[in-house]
């Protein structure tokens, strides 16, 4: 799998769809692509956040710690964003994520994320249009669940 | 340092300056001499004088002197002399005239040389005492000096006056005896030529010089005004808004244009005055010549003067001139030179200067500083008069504890800068064990008691050096060298008040530290580095180190096999995959093609960036493997997809850095070869594009750049081209340039870590690195390499202001600098901020723990933090209380002490 391949996972992640190509080849060259095998932690629940990742092949689990033990919230998959939030907002990983399956990803490291969102207008709105897109999921669900 | 130059330059350099004066005299009669000579090979030989009486011969080079009368008067003929007819006479005076320009030459050379080490060595000298100078501020006085200015002065602005100072005296006596020789030889010939010549010299001497001063002060009012009128053409242009809002150009104009006007003013008048001087001397020049001619000429046909006279006299008047416009150049470079030297000496006269016999090495050691701390009305204000401590008192037994508290006031560093004479100016008493701290000299203060402030002070230079800075106080041991070279170097020091010290003498006591050696030193920096939590660090930077397999042969043989122990270990854990190995016959996919080509690492530059692309042996390398176009394609292919996605980043911008491939200056440079490929092919391109290209290419590794260049048969063509290019290397003069990758031997250019994987950590596989680094890490502990890591990691350079290290291994290192001196006090003066919360509290107990049978002093943010502490004053605002203090030290002592020592086992 080459750059290339990459940039075309990259255009189906919801949050960079409308970004230039060539502005996502450059996030794909400066991410890093790792290799996670089954059950190999992504980050745990209150790591500094210090990357996102795209998953380009394989699975995860999202889960929380709880009293009574881990709990699955999310199950990710190929083209899933995760971690982005806490590299935004700069608070702690909210929860732990693991390969389910042998997992490769595209891992964003923070700084250069935040560098290229400060150097290109166009993809900090891409970000932000996501972000609200999801707010507004969460409200519309928070209205269905009170009603 | 005196206050006027002269007095400063003949204090110090009398001797030297009389001696020259002495050859300056003793050249003298010998200049005379010269000047005469021209006169008898004029006279007696030209013209015959010496053969009026139709003699054949004359005698030449008789040497005689007449006796005084008290001897009985007469003459002693001691060599009679040659004889020879007129040709020879001619031939002989002449070679005689060469003779003596040689002589005339040797004076002036030697004169040059020993006027030009006087002045060398007086600069050396005045260096140096601005140096001890500035040693010997207060730290009131240091606030307000720039440290550049400083830097400065004592680099360029002494220059000058250095140059200057071995012309101070000598050049006007060497100069001016040469003009009154001169003068007094024409004189001598003839009074009234001779009278002729002073008042012209006479006028020059008098009315040049004030010309010139004219001509200096206009230069200034120049440089002032056009300086004015950048300063308001600035003004202009920055509020130009303004200009045209209010419609005021023609004001602008008109402001403008009476500057102008003025400056060619003075420009003007410059230039006037500056070829007045220029015609009045080159008139004084050509008419004295004149007026010797005419009078001159007169003379000799009256018969009063002879030809010989006249022709030495104008010879004699040409060699005015020089001296005299020399000693107006002198005169105005005194000038100057004293302004510059006042100057100097006003940035190094503070008010105040640590007094010298605080700061001298006394031969006796007072003793330690152990005894009680009383502080009796002590009231320190700052430099605008606001109070920071207000009158305070109190009496602190030894040994104690104390901790210092204050509501973020200045008050709590304020004292504590105090105690540790790092604050001088205060009212009121401050004695420690009894003596005055003001009077403690610097060596037992150095020796006894450490202050660790918030700024740690790092060098450039080794973490070692940073440690062990505190205990080079003075050489304990001198290392005899009496070569001449050492010898030599010692008596210059001695002439110019410079220290005879070298730094290659012994400074460290290794006795009083309780070790043998260096070797045993280090032990001591990693154990008291590992109290405050810095072993790992230290560790870490030893990995980054390098071995020498000469000066740690035992190292390097253990770093081999731990190579072997590491693989077999990742082998155990099956995890082996997550290191690529060095193999010489098969391809490294983590490393680049250039590492993989060269499979070296590079010692100098012949091999390292684009140096390596034009190498003529990595060239002819990549051509006998046939696989230049291959990577001139890959270059091309890297240079297409690094034009495209950073073009639009401006340079400089972090990314590129980190990043690309290609330098931000640099990229329209490939965007045009890229223009270049796309017209004509990349046939037609030329060397310098090819090996642009091929640089890239080098850089480059599948599977972090994801480029998808790299297949099975090129990786297999480089590993061929690997073996073409050793064989090409073996001989050539780049043979040095490369240490090459050796299974069996450590490979001296790279670090430790490299050397120990042999090897590259695996792209793209999670947590990769931790997991090796924690596999090396258990190799390390089980070949028992731990402490030898460390003491590489000791050698590690701190940057300038330690700026490669993190700020808590700053105040790491700044603590433990003050720890090894095993000092009586320690004052904490915000040594602690650069930790965290709970590795500062580690850190504190275990310094409590330590100085349960000294005195430590802390500055503490909040009383919660002062648990453990005997003693606590707190302030609020700028007064303090001191509200808790041990009974006596007297029974605390013992049972503190005997804790101590079980629960630190001593320390240092």
């Amino acid at each position: 799998m080459t750059l290339d391949s990459e940039v075309q996972s990259l255009r189906q992640v919801p949050m960079f769809r409308d970004i230039d190509p060539a502005r996502l080849k450059l996030l794909a060259f400066t991410g890093e692509r790792v290799h996670f095998s089954a059950g190999q932690l992504f980050f745990r629940q209150g790591d500094a956040a210090d990357a996102a990742y795209v998953i380009l092949e394989g699975q995860a689990e999202v889960t929380l710690d709880t009293p009574s033990g881990p709990l699955k919230v999310a199950e990710l998959a190929r083209n899933d964003v995760v971690g982005e939030m806490g590299i935004l907002s700069d608070t702690p990983r909210s929860a732990t994520v693991t390969a389910a399956t042998p997992v490769v990803a595209l891992r964003i490291d923070k700084r250069v994320f935040l560098e290229l969102l400060n150097q290109f207008p166009q993809m900090s709105i891409a970000v932000m249009r996501e972000l609200a897109k999801r707010l507004e999921r969460t409200n519309a669900r928070l209205v269905r669940s009170n009603s | 340092m005196d206050k006027s130059l002269f007095r400063y330059i003949w204090r110090f350099s009398k001797r030297e300056q009389l001696a020259i004066f002495a050859v300056v005299i003793a050249s003298l009669p010998f200049y005379f001499w010269s000047l005469d000579l021209p006169k008898r090979i004029v006279n007696d030989a030209i013209q015959g004088g010496a053969f009026a009486e139709g003699a054949a011969e004359a005698r030449f080079f008789i040497i005689a002197f007449d006796l005084p009368a008290f001897m009985g008067g007469g003459a002693v003929e001691l060599f009679e002399g040659f004889r020879v007819d007129q040709l020879g006479l001619l031939f002989g005076l002449s070679m005689l005239f060469l003779a003596l320009v040689l002589i005339n030459g040797a004076f002036k050379y030697v004169i040059n040389v020993a006027k030009g080490a006087l002045g060398e060595r007086m600069l050396r000298r005045l260096r140096f005492d601005l140096f001890s100078t500035t040693l010997r501020f207060t730290p009131s006085t240091l606030r307000t000096v720039k440290s550049s200015e400083t830097a400065t002065i004592i680099k360029d602005e002494v220059e000058p006056i250095g140059g200057f100072i071995g012309d101070a005296f000598v050049q006007p006596l060497f100069l001016g005896t040469q003009a009154a020789t001169a003068m007094a030889f024409i004189l001598i010939q003839n009074v009234w030529l001779g009278l002729l010549a002073a008042a012209v010299v006479g006028v020059q001497f008098v009315v040049i010089p004030r010309m010139r001063r004219v001509q200096l002060r206009l230069g200034k009012e120049r440089q002032i005004a056009s300086r004015k009128l950048a300063g308001r053409i600035a003004e202009i242009v920055d509020c130009m808004e303004a200009v045209h809002v209010h419609d005021a150009t023609a004001w602008e104009k008109a402001e403008i244009g009476e500057r102008l006007h003025h400056l060619f003013d003075l420009r003007f008048r410059i230039y006037k005055w500056k070829f007045m001087v220029k015609f009045i001397n080159n008139l004084l020049a050509q008419i004295t010549p004149f007026l010797f001619y005419a009078i001159g000429g007169y003379l000799a046909l009256k018969g009063q003067l002879d030809i010989g006279q006249l022709v030495a006299v104008i010879g004699a008047y040409r060699d005015l001139p020089p001296p005299l416009k020399e000693l107006i150049d002198w005169d105005q470079q005194r000038l100057d030179v004293q302004i510059k030297y006042d100057q100097i000496i006003q940035q190094f006269l503070p008010d105040k200067l640590v007094p010298l016999d605080v700061l001298a090495a006394p031969e006796t050691d007072d003793g330690p500083l152990a005894g009680p701390i009383v502080v009796d009305r002590l009231r320190i204000s700052d430099p605008h008069g606001s109070v920071l401590v207000e009158d305070f008192s109190f009496e602190l037994p030894f040994p104690v504890r104390l901790a210092i508290v204050g509501n973020g006031g200045p008050g709590p560093s304020t004292l504590a800068r105090a105690l540790a004479r790092r604050h001088d100016e205060y009212a009121g008493r401050i004695t420690i064990a009894g003596r005055d701290l003001g009077r403690i000299p610097e060596s037992q203060l150095g020796r006894y008691l450490a202050y660790a402030g918030s700024e740690p002070a790092l060098f450039p230079g080794s973490l070692r050096e940073n440690l062990i800075y505190g205990l080079r106080n003075r050489p304990v041991r001198r290392i005899p060298d009496d070569g001449p070279q050492a010898r030599r170097r010692r008596m210059e020091a001695e002439r110019t008040g410079n220290p005879v010290d070298r730094l290659d003498d012994e400074w460290i006591d290794y006795e009083r530290l309780g070790v043998k050696d260096a070797d045993g030193l280090d032990g001591v920096l990693l154990a008291a580095l590992g109290r405050i939590g810095m072993r790992e660090d230290v560790y870490r930077f030893g990995l980054l180190g390098r071995v020498s397999s000469q000066r740690m042969p035992d190292l390097a043989g253990k770093v081999v096999e731990a190579r072997r122990r590491l693989r077999t270990m990742l082998a155990e854990q099956g995890i082996e995959n997550l290191v690529e190995p060095f193999d010489p016959a098969r391809y490294n996919a983590q490393a680049s093609i250039g590492e993989n080509l060269l499979f070296g690492v590079a010692v100098g530059p012949a091999f390292t960036g684009r140096g390596r692309a034009v190498n003529p042996v990595v060239r002819k390398a990549l051509s006998r493997g046939g696989l230049t176009d291959d990577l001139v394609v890959i270059g091309a292919r890297i240079t297409e997809t690094m034009t495209e996605i950073f073009r639009d980043l401006p340079p400089g911008h972090p990314l590129f850095e980190q990043f690309s491939f290609i330098d931000a200056d640099e990229l329209p440079d490939y965007e045009d070869i890229l223009r270049r490929i796309a017209a004509k092919g990349l046939k037609s391109l030329i060397g310098e594009d090819r090996s642009r290209l091929i640089a890239l290419a080098l850089d480059y590794i599948e599977p972090r750049h994801r480029l998808g260049l790299l297949d099975d048969r090129l990786r297999q063509a480089i590993v061929a081209a690997r073996a073409i290019f050793r064989q090409e290397l073996d001989g050539s003069v780049w043979a040095r340039q490369l240490d090459l990758y050796d299974p069996e031997r450590v490979c001296d250019a790279a670090p430790l870590r490299e050397n120990l994987l042999f090897g590259r950590i695996a792209h793209g596989i999670a947590d990769a690195q931790s997991r090796v680094m924690g596999v090396v890490s258990a190799v390390v502990d089980e070949l028992g390499l731990r402490e030898e890591v460390e003491k590489v990691g000791l050698g590690f350079q701190v940057g300038p202001g330690g700026r490669l290290l993190a700020p808590h291994q700053r105040a790491g290192v700044n603590l433990v600098r003050c720890l090894i001196k095993k000092p009586d006090i320690l004052i904490l003066d915000g040594a602690l901020v650069a930790y965290g919360e709970e590795q500062a509290r580690r850190i504190r107990e275990g310094l409590l723990a330590m100085f349960e049978d000294r005195c430590l002093i802390a500055v503490l943010r909040d009383e919660a933090q002062a648990e453990g502490f005997d003693a606590l004053i707190v302030f609020e605002g700028a007064r303090a209380e001191l509200r808790r203090c041990p009974a006596g030290g007297a029974s605390r002592r013992d049972a503190g002490s005997a804790a101590a020592a079980g629960a630190v086992g001593g320390h240092g």
